[in-house]
C-alpha cells in the first residue's frame, strides 16, 4: 500500500498490522452473525486509534484529521466491523467541540442530524423525543452524541443509550444500523463551538464514508487481481483473457479514482473549508463503488457470490455506505446548484480552486 | 389439438386459477423464496389442460399447442396468479425440452408428465470446481458396469439440489477423447446411496445452491440421456433452453389484465420517484429495454421450439434480460435513498442477487463469445485443449 503524504506512517502501519492480525474473513463473518466484534474493538481502542484528531487535553489521542481519515481508509480496507468513524471524527468531534466528556467505549451519532428527533432545553439539561433510524452500532455504544439546532444555536447532548429503546436492525453488509427511540429522554446538553452545525456534520459524515469506501474499493480490486490469476479455466488463468482484464482495469481505476478523491477531500478538510471537495469526493466514491463492485463481481464469477469467499464483505459495505451521508442524486444536485450559482465566469475557478472560491 | 380462442382459454383458466390484481407481489427467482408448495399446487391444477407447457404433447402434460397458441396462452396466464416456479424451472424449462429432443420414448413416458404436474423436481449437475465457464472440463467420471454406470466426482453451484428428486448430470465417460467428446449425460436420482448434497450460502443469504458429492453412485444405463459421448450436445440443448428462458414462465412482473403498470414501477411511484424528470427518463429507458428483452426471449424460445435446436438468439435474450434485471435493481435501490441500505429497504434482495445474474447459466462474457462466433462469424477464442485427449490437458501437458 502506498503512503499518503502528510500522514504519520507509524500510525497507518500499526493500524494495518493490527487489522491484518485480528480482522480476518472469519472475524468479519462472525461479527455479522453476532452483531458485535468486541475483540476487534478492544484491540483497536487499546492503541487509542478511535480518538485520533481529538486533542489529548480533550480526552483524545491527538494527531490530525488526515491521520484519522487514513485510519478510516484502513478500516474500510479490512472491512473492520467497528464504529470507528462514529466514535472518532463524528461523535468524538461533537463531544470535544461542546466540552462533553469523551467516554471510554464506542460513541454513535444520529445520521442526517436525527431529523425526527426534537428536544426542549432547561438549563444544562435537554429532554429528547422522537425516533431515529439507521443509527450505527447503537446497541453497543457507551454514549449517543445528539446534535440539534434550537433557535439557530447548535447544541450537543450526551445521551446514555440505556435510557433509549433500541431496536436492532442491519444494513446490507450486516452491520448494525439500529432504530433508536427517545421517549422523553433526559440528557446533559452544551452549546457547540462555532462551525459545528448540522451542515458541517453532514459533510464530515460524507468525508468519513469516502475514506471507508476508498479503502474497500482498493481491497476489492486487489482481491480480484489475485483471484483471477489463481483461477484456471480453458487451460490458463482467467486473468489472461482480455475480457477479464477489462474488468480488472475497471476495478483498479475506480480504486485509484476514489482514493485520489478521498485524499484531496481529506487534505482540504484538514486545512479548512472543504465542502466542494467533499461533495465531489462522495459522488465519485458512490459512482466508483457501483462500477467497481460490478467489475469485481463479474471477474470473480460464482465464487464471489458465496459467503465463504470474502468479496461480499467489501461489495455489500460499499452498497450500504454509498447511501449514507448523501446518495448520488443528493450530491449531484448540491454540486449542480453550487456550480450554477458561480456563473459562467466562476465555474473554472471553482473546479481548479475548489472550496477556497466559495463564500 | 385445435386452436382455442382467447375467450375459451380465459374461461378455462378462470375455472382453475385465481385472477391477479395490481397488488400481487411476486418473489424473485432464486432469491429468498422457499415456497415449493404453491408451485406444486399450481402445476397440479394446470397439468390436466396442459396449460403450463402447452407445446408439449398432451400425453406428457402439454396440449400440443402451436407457437402462436402457446404465446397467447402465455399472455393470458399473466392475468392469473402464477406462483414463483423457481424450484420447478429446471425440469419445466430445460430438462423437459432436452428430453423431448434427446430422450428415449421410455424416458419421455416416465419423466415428462411428473415434471409438468410438479410431482418431480429436477436439478442440473453440470458445474464443477474446475469446470465453470469452461464447462467441457467436467471431471466427474462414469464407468460402465454391465447394465449400470458407476459415477464418482464432485459438482458445485447445483441449484435446487435440496428439493430435487432427479438430477441431469454431465459426466466424463472417456478421458482419452478431447474434452468435448468424452462426455455423456445421465439422469441420476438424488436420493440413491453415494450422493450427498451440501448447501452453500450465498451473499444474499440464499442457500439454494449446493455442492454435490458423488461416490460410486450406481445409475441404470436406461437413464443415460443421448448416446455415449454425446453429452456435450445434450448439455448445449439444456443450456440454450436456459438462456432462451423457455418454460420459465411464472414469477416475473408482467402486466395483469387491465393493469398497465408493472409492479416495479408502482413501487418507484410510491417512493416519489415519478416527481423527478431524470428518474422518469431512467424508468422509461428501463421499461423499454425490459419490453424488448421479453420479446427477444419470446422469439428465442419460439425459434428453439420450432427448430428443436435452440440457437444463439438465447444468448442475446439472456444478456438483455440480465441487464434489465440489474438496471431495475440499481434504480429501485438508489431511489429508496438512505433507507435502501437497510436489509428491510427497497431492492435489498435484488441488489444482493443482481451480480449473480451475469454469472449463472453462462457468464455475459460466454454469451458474447457465442454471439461473436456464431452470429457475427468472428474468430473464436484460441482453444489450446480442443483436439488433445482430456486426460493430457488435465495433467497440464499443454
Amino acid at each position: 500500500m502506498s503512503e499518503t503524504p502528510g500522514v504519520d506512517s507509524l500510525v497507518t502501519e500499526t493500524a494495518d498490522r493490527l487489522f491484518t492480525q485480528i480482522c480476518d474473513h472469519e472475524a468479519v463473518q462472525n461479527a455479522e452473525t453476532s452483531g458485535d466484534a468486541p475483540e476487534i474493538w478492544s484491540a483497536f481502542a487499546d492503541t487509542g486509534f478511535p480518538w485520533i484528531s481529538i486533542a489529548e487535553d480533550q480526552g483524545g489521542s491527538g494527531g490530525s484529521l488526515l491521520d484519522a481519515l487514513e485510519v478510516l481508509r484502513l478500516v474500510g480496507y479490512h472491512a473492520a466491523p467497528i464504529p470507528a468513524a462514529e466514535t472518532g471524527i463524528l461523535g468524538g468531534w461533537l463531544f470535544a467541540s461542546s466540552g462533553h466528556e469523551i467516554p471510554e467505549g464506542p460513541i454513535t451519532v444520529l445520521p442526517d442530524g436525527g431529523a425526527n428527533v426534537t428536544g426542549s432545553v432547561t438549563g444544562d439539561e435537554i429532554t429528547l423525543s422522537g425516533t431515529c433510524i439507521r443509527v450505527p452500532w447503537a446497541r453497543i455504544a457507551d454514549r449517543i452524541a445528539v446534535l440539534l439546532e434550537i433557535d439557530s444555536q447548535s447544541i450537543v447532548a450526551s445521551v446514555d443509550p440505556k435510557d433509549c429503546l433500541i431496536q436492532p436492525m442491519t444494513n446490507m453488509a450486516g452491520e448494525p444500523r439500529d432504530t433508536v427511540c427517545f421517549d422523553e429522554v433526559k440528557a446533559a446538553v452544551a452549546p457547540a463551538v462555532p462551525g459545528v452545525d448540522l451542515e458541517s456534520f453532514r459533510f464530515r459524515g460524507a468525508l468519513s464514508r469516502v475514506a471507508l469506501m476508498a479503502g474497500a474499493i482498493e481491497k476489492m480490486s486487489q482481491l480480484t487481481v489475485s483471484y483471477t490469476n489463481d483461477r484456471v479455466q480453458f487451460g490458463r488463468p482467467v486473468a489472461r483473457f482480455q475480457a477479464v482484464q477489462q474488468h480488472l482495469v475497471w476495478g483498479a481505476q475506480e480504486a485509484a479514482l476514489a482514493r485520489m478523491a478521498a485524499e484531496t477531500a481529506a487534505r482540504e478538510a484538514n486545512r479548512g473549508s472543504a465542502f466542494f471537495e467533499i461533495a465531489a469526493a462522495k459522488l465519485i466514491a458512490n459512482q466508483a463503488a457501483a462500477k467497481a463492485t460490478k467489475a469485481c463481481h463479474q471477474a470473480h464469477g460464482a465464487m464471489g457470490m458465496t459467503q465463504e469467499y470474502p468479496l461480499h464483505h467489501y461489495s455489500r459495505r460499499l452498497w450500504a455506505w454509498r447511501k449514507e451521508y448523501g446518495s448520488d442524486a443528493e450530491w449531484s444536485s448540491w454540486l449542480g446548484k453550487v456550480a450554477v450559482s458561480q456563473g459562467a465566469q466562476g465555474l473554472y475557478p471553482l473546479i481548479t480552486g475548489g472550496s477556497l472560491n466559495l463564500d | 389439438m385445435n386452436d382455442s380462442t382467447e375467450e375459451q382459454i380465459r374461461f378455462e383458466l378462470e375455472s382453475i386459477l385465481e385472477r391477479r390484481n395490481a397488488d400481487t407481489r411476486l418473489t424473485t427467482m432464486g432469491a429468498g423464496s422457499d415456497n415449493v408448495e404453491d408451485g406444486r399446487q399450481y402445476l397440479a391444477k394446470t397439468v390436466t389442460g396442459g396449460w403450463h407447457v402447452p407445446t408439449w404433447p398432451p400425453e406428457f402434460g402439454g396440449r400440443g399447442a402451436s407457437p402462436s397458441q402457446n404465446a397467447l396462452i402465455g399472455r393470458l396466464l399473466r392475468e392469473f396468479v402464477v406462483p414463483d416456479l423457481y424450484p420447478f424451472a429446471i425440469g419445466l424449462g430445460m430438462v423437459g425440452p432436452a428430453l423431448l429432443a434427446h430422450g428415449t420414448q421410455g424416458q419421455q413416458q416416465d419423466w415428462l408428465q411428473p415434471i409438468a404436474s410438479g410431482s418431480s423436481i429436477w436439478c442440473q449437475m453440470f458445474s464443477e470446481p474446475e469446470a465453470g465457464s469452461d464447462l467441457a472440463n467436467v471431471a466427474l467420471k462414469a464407468t460402465q458396469d454391465g447394465e449400470e454406470w458407476v459415477l464418482s466426482g464432485q459438482k458445485t453451484w447445483t441449484s435446487r439440489a435440496m428439493w430435487a428428486d432427479w438430477a441431469i448430470c454431465l459426466a466424463r465417460t472417456d478421458p482419452g477423447q478431447p474434452k468435448h467428446k468424452g462426455l455423456t449425460m445421465f439422469a441420476l436420482p438424488i436420493d440413491i446411496p453415494g450422493v450427498e448434497v451440501r448447501p452453500l450460502t450465498q451473499m444474499n443469504r440464499d442457500a439454494h445452491f449446493s455442492e454435490v458429492f458423488v461416490e460410486e453412485a450406481r445409475v441404470l444405463d436406461l437413464w443415460r440421456i443421448g448416446e455415449i459421448g454425446e453429452g456435450w450436445r445434450v448439455a448445449m440443448t439444456v443450456l440454450a433452453h436456459e438462456r432462451a428462458g423457455g418454460g420459465s414462465r411464472g414469477g416475473g412482473d408482467g402486466n395483469a389484465r387491465g393493469v398497465r403498470i408493472p409492479g416495479w414501477i408502482s413501487d418507484l411511484q410510491a417512493l416519489g420517484v415519478a416527481e423527478n424528470q431524470l428518474w422518469r427518463d431512467e424508468v422509461s429507458n428501463i421499461y423499454s429495454h425490459d419490453r424488448v428483452s421479453r420479446w427477444t426471449s419470446q422469439r428465442a424460445a419460439d425459434e428453439a421450439r420450432v427448430s428443436g435446436v435452440p440457437g444463439p438468439a438465447g444468448s442475446g435474450a439472456k444478456l438483455r434480460t440480465v441487464k434489465s434485471y440489474k438496471d431495475r435493481a440499481y434504480l429501485s435501490n438508489r431511489s429508496a435513498a438512505s433507507y435502501g441500505m437497510l436489509t428491510e429497504g427497497a431492492g435489498y434482495i435484488e441488489t444482493m442477487t443482481a451480480p449473480s445474474m451475469s454469472i449463472r447459466g453462462g457468464t455475459d462474457e460466454i454469451q458474447r463469445n457465442i454471439l461473436g462466433e456464431r452470429v457475427l462469424g468472428l474468430p473464436g477464442e484460441p482453444r489450446l485443449d480442443r483436439d488433445v485427449p482430456w486426460s493430457d490437458s488435465r495433467r497440464g501437458l499443454l
